[in-house]
């Protein structure tokens, strides 16, 4: 990244351990990744990635077992209570589900006017027009004010999140799959007013799917997780051209293209894919026909290996090496 | 908060109900408390709408001021164990931890005692009156609607807009207030329902083995005690209370199910 | 080439506060044996209620309200509950999106599938049991003859809907009926069952309805496509006819929507405009014509039948003419 961006939002060394009984999960293992401004950082991940916990613990809803939290030159571990509230106005959040991250019992306007509210920005009045300034920005009419969520599709209550989270201007909008609930025509509707609210206002977007095809159209930096660990991280042409982690390999070949030309899936595997061993340096391994047979990919500790400026992946023995 | 159907039979029976006991001074045709007025004992007629009692005195109008007392009493009782209930159960269910626990099992325990003996001592200890009586039923009803106010507390607080809501920077309390408490609230009104219909027992109970109201004031429970004294003399003395009560509390378990049933439907519509 | 599963005309309703209004509209479509057909539509569009009506898994206040499905032949709607109850399972099977809700939570998951294979045959339970361990082979499960006695919980998403499609597979139908049965795996789990999908299909001359919402699966997997808008059937070709030449409207711009690496990156997505319309408040017409970039006055004055055009069906009064223009494409 061009030195002249600045860092608005940073993480270093994030680990998050939960406990539950005898079972240890570590969530998140040594997570470091920045926010510039006014650009957008797509987290990319399957299911058990550590995506969601890396996002909570960017929100401030969940504290790290290690490392800390950088945002606007704050450490949220250090913070007192009041300063925490303060600073939550700053960034704000998008989530998956169109309708329950509405409350179900209030309006429309009532929602959007939640954050001026929890803060006593201005008057009745003036709160009215920003909200509907808000309204408008998002490409909803007056008329949707009164009606309550399950009045609402799904991409108009997506739009309603998305008026929420602009109500207090913040800095850092982190969307939760905030488009994998939606239909393809609504979704496409949505990363348009995404993209168009990022220029207009100078958001910086973290923004958090499973979706290769939304993390390459949204993003200006990829950062692929496996199992807690950022396996890859660099550029949109880094990271789908120049894919170094088998993992990433494994995942572009999987994603199935609207196009019956386009090479079908090398993949003549059915059964299910292979678990972890859980004392193993990479956790792919069990799953890497590169690595499966490796020494140094059981039992060598990775270390991050820096390809260019902005490529950067954990592997012993990448693509094309 | 909208229903399918406005109208619902239970419903309009609870409010006809709690309508015409409260307004009994104004409906009775006869003075309860007159002494030696007619005949005794008589059977259902177009001047004694339910007969008469021991001392001649119109049945009719004393249940119609008996229910007075025990739909008072029984609203009464409703209004304490909804205020204690969920502040026990929400307290219980934002705090979790030992303070959850704590609350809890204190609700358990409270629950496992015998109601009739709690009861008993509490009257002995400070009587039976319009005002101990809801307070030791209230009491006795609190601990179900403090955990299902726990529940559902615990239920809310794990979803989205919680979440979302938290981004923002809303304060707890306020929180609690503003975005909780409106989408429990439907579920606290069935358990308003539930719990009349139980107080409303209750106070009939306990009037019944004379721990509640004395003569010469009569709840409907006293006046099932004092025709159950009397069935030898004849049986309406007690069936139209026994009946009355029997229907009240019908009709505040319909209307409390029918509440809950319309809140299932919508929660769980395609 | 034999049909497995013909649909004529049918029509699914549900109530509504102007009465009862169509969900399903008139859909007619034909399954050839062997065949994997991909049927993709959004949200709204009728495509699940389809499936449901197959498998006569509608029930009040939905209302199938005409119509008639022939399932190898014969006609199974006529039937009694009683007499099709015979044929679910062993003609015709349904797995869905959550396998998790699909199983027993409280019983092993080889318990279930003997249970499900008992139903349809009658042998005895050692026999079944060895079937069952033969179908979790045959389904990717590692170890199966210890996995037989595992619990849902203790099993993956990916695993589980293994499992399902096992027990769908059990009964040895002709059709397989798959509602969005990948979408909640991960993308590299999806790709494997998808995968096995296709190879059981093969091995055993199974139809499949593959219902998706994601225009990849069903370009990968499908033979033939089918596209549902608003409870209609608005074209039906194979795959490759479809994605590289489609000739609906509604079909080239559900395309032009879609979210893939591939597109540039450069540009906004070319998004249709509105919403699609409420089942209550259809368009007159052809239902695409509101938000149509192609609308002519006559598409809202009446209803576009599905007819043939350059080699496959479509329900657009200007799609010969669209294609000479070189508009649609």
């Amino acid at each position: 990244m061009s030195t002249e961006l600045k860092v608005i939002a940073s993480a270093s060394g994030i680990s998050r351990i939960f406990r539950g009984g005898s079972n240890e999960v570590r969530a998140l293992d040594d997570v470091s990744f920045s926010l510039y401004e006014g650009k957008t950082l797509a987290l990319v991940g399957e299911s058990g990635s550590g995506k969601t916990t890396a996002a909570r613990i960017l929100l401030g809803l969940d504290t790290p077992s290690a490392g800390s939290v950088e945002i606007l030159g704050q450490t949220l571990g250090t913070l007192k209570h009041e300063e925490m509230r303060l600073l939550r106005r700053q960034i704000q959040v998008v989530q998956q589900d169109p309708f329950s991250q509405l409350n179900r019992r209030h309006s429309v306007q009532r929602i959007i006017e939640g954050p001026l509210l929890a803060f006593n920005v201005g008057d009745k009045e003036s709160r009215k027009k920003k909200v509907i300034e808000l309204l408008e920005a998002v490409g909803l009419e007056k008329e949707h004010l009164r009606r309550r969520p399950h009045e609402l599709s799904g991409g108009q209550c997506q739009r309603v999140a998305i008026a929420r989270a602009l109500a207090l201007d913040p800095k850092i909008v982190v969307l939760d799959e905030a488009v994998s609930a939606l239909d393809v025509s609504v979704r496409a509707q949505v990363l348009n007013l995404l993209r168009k609210l990022q220029q207009e206002r100078g958001l910086t977007y973290f923004f958090i799917t499973h979706d290769l095809g939304v993390a390459h159209y949204v993003a200006d930096e990829i950062a692929v997780m496996f199992r807690g660990r950022i396996v890859e991280r660099g550029t949109r042409e880094d990271v789908f051209e120049n894919s170094k982690h088998h993992y990433t390999i494994g995942l572009l070949a999987s994603v199935p293209l609207a196009n019956p030309q386009a090479v079908k899936s090398n993949n003549e595997q059915v059964q299910t894919l292979p678990s972890p061993a859980e004392g193993d340096a990479c956790l792919y391994r069990t799953r890497c026909a590169v690595g499966m047979d490796r020494l140094d990919c059981k039992s060598t500790t990775l270390t991050l290996t820096k390809g260019t400026a902005t490529h950067s992946w954990l592997c012993h023995s990448p693509q094309g090496s | 908060m909208r229903f399918k159907k406005r109208f619902s039979i239970s419903g309009f029976i609870v409010l006809a109900i709690v309508g015409i006991t409260l307004s009994a001074p104004l409906l009775s045709p006869y003075d309860p408390y007159g002494i030696d007025v007619g005949e005794p004992f008589l059977g259902p007629s177009w001047t004694h709408l339910m007969g008469t009692d021991d001392l001649g005195r119109d049945l009719f109008s004393r249940i119609l001021y008996g229910g007075r007392i025990t739909v008072l009493i029984a609203i009464a009782a409703t209004i304490v164990a909804l205020v204690i209930g969920t502040l026990w159960g929400m307290v219980a269910g934002v705090q979790r931890g030992w303070v959850d626990e704590i609350l809890m099992r204190t609700a358990d325990a409270t629950m496992a005692i015998p109601q009739i003996l709690f009861a008993l001592v509490c009257v002995s200890a400070v009587g039976s009156s319009v005002i101990s009586l809801p307070i030791i039923v209230g009491l006795l009803l609190s601990p179900t609607t403090a955990r299902m106010a726990r529940t559902a507390v615990v239920v809310e607080l794990a979803s989205d807009y919680v979440v979302a809501a938290r981004a923002t920077g809303l304060k707890k309390s306020r929180l609690i207030m503003t975005e909780v408490l409106p989408n429990i609230a439907p579920q606290l009104l069935v358990q308003l329902s539930i719990n009349a219909a139980a107080a409303v027992m209750m106070e009939a109970s306990l009037s019944f083995i004379g721990l509640g109201i004395q003569p010469p004031d009569a709840s409907w429970g006293t006046l099932m005690l004092q025709g159950y004294g009397n069935l030898w003399n004849t049986n309406w003395y007690v069936f139209f209370p026994a009946l009355v009560v029997t229907v009240t509390i019908l009709a505040f378990n319909s209307y409390g199910e029918r509440i809950r049933v319309s809140l299932d439907s919508r929660k769980s519509s395609t | 080439m034999k049909n497995s599963l013909i649909v004529k005309n049918l029509s699914i309703s549900v109530p509504s506060a102007k009465g009862r209004v169509a969900v399903v509209d008139n859909v007619s479509f034909e399954i050839p044996a062997g065949k994997k057909i991909g049927m993709v539509g959004e949200s709204g569009s009728g495509k699940s209620l389809t499936a449901y009506a197959l498998m006569r898994l509608i029930k009040d206040p939905v209302s199938i309200d005409g119509g008639e499905i022939f399932l190898d032949g014969r006609e199974i709607l006529g039937l009694s509950s009683k007499e099709f109850r015979l044929l679910r399972g062993n003609e015709i099977s349904m797995i869905y999106q959550d396998p998790m809700s699909a199983l027993n939570p409280i019983m092993r998951v080889g318990q279930q599938i003997i249970e499900s294979i008992q139903l349809h045959s009658p042998v005895s339970k050692s026999v079944a049991r060895k079937t069952a361990i033969d179908l979790l082979a045959s389904v990717g499960i590692p170890e199966p003859e210890s996995r037989i006695d595992s619990y849902p919980f203790e099993m993956s998403g990916g695993m589980l809907q293994r499992i399902v499609i096992a027990i769908a597979l059990s009964g040895e139908p002709k059709v397989l009926i798959a509602d969005e049965a990948t979408t909640a795996l991960d993308v590299t789990t999806q790709d494997r069952v998808l995968t096995l999908i296709d190879k059981l299909a093969a091995e055993r001359g199974l139809s499949v309805l593959l219902i998706t919402h994601d225009l990849g699966v069903a370009a990968q997997f499908s033979d033939d496509i089918m596209v549902m808008y608003a409870g209609k059937l608005v074209e039906n070709g194979s795959v490759d006819q479809i994605f590289s030449n489609p000739a609906h409207p509604y079909t080239k711009a559900l395309l032009d929507s879609r979210c893939d690496y591939t597109i540039d990156v450069n540009k906004p997505i070319r998004s249709i405009a509105g919403q699609p319309p409420r089942p209550d408040n259809r368009p007159s017409g052809c239902v695409f014509s509101p938000r149509c970039a192609h609308a002519e006055p006559r598409c809202s004055a009446s209803v576009p039948p599905l007819t043939s055009s350059q080699g496959r069906l479509t329900a657009c009064f200007r799609a010969d003419e669209l294609f000479q223009v070189g508009a649609v494409n």
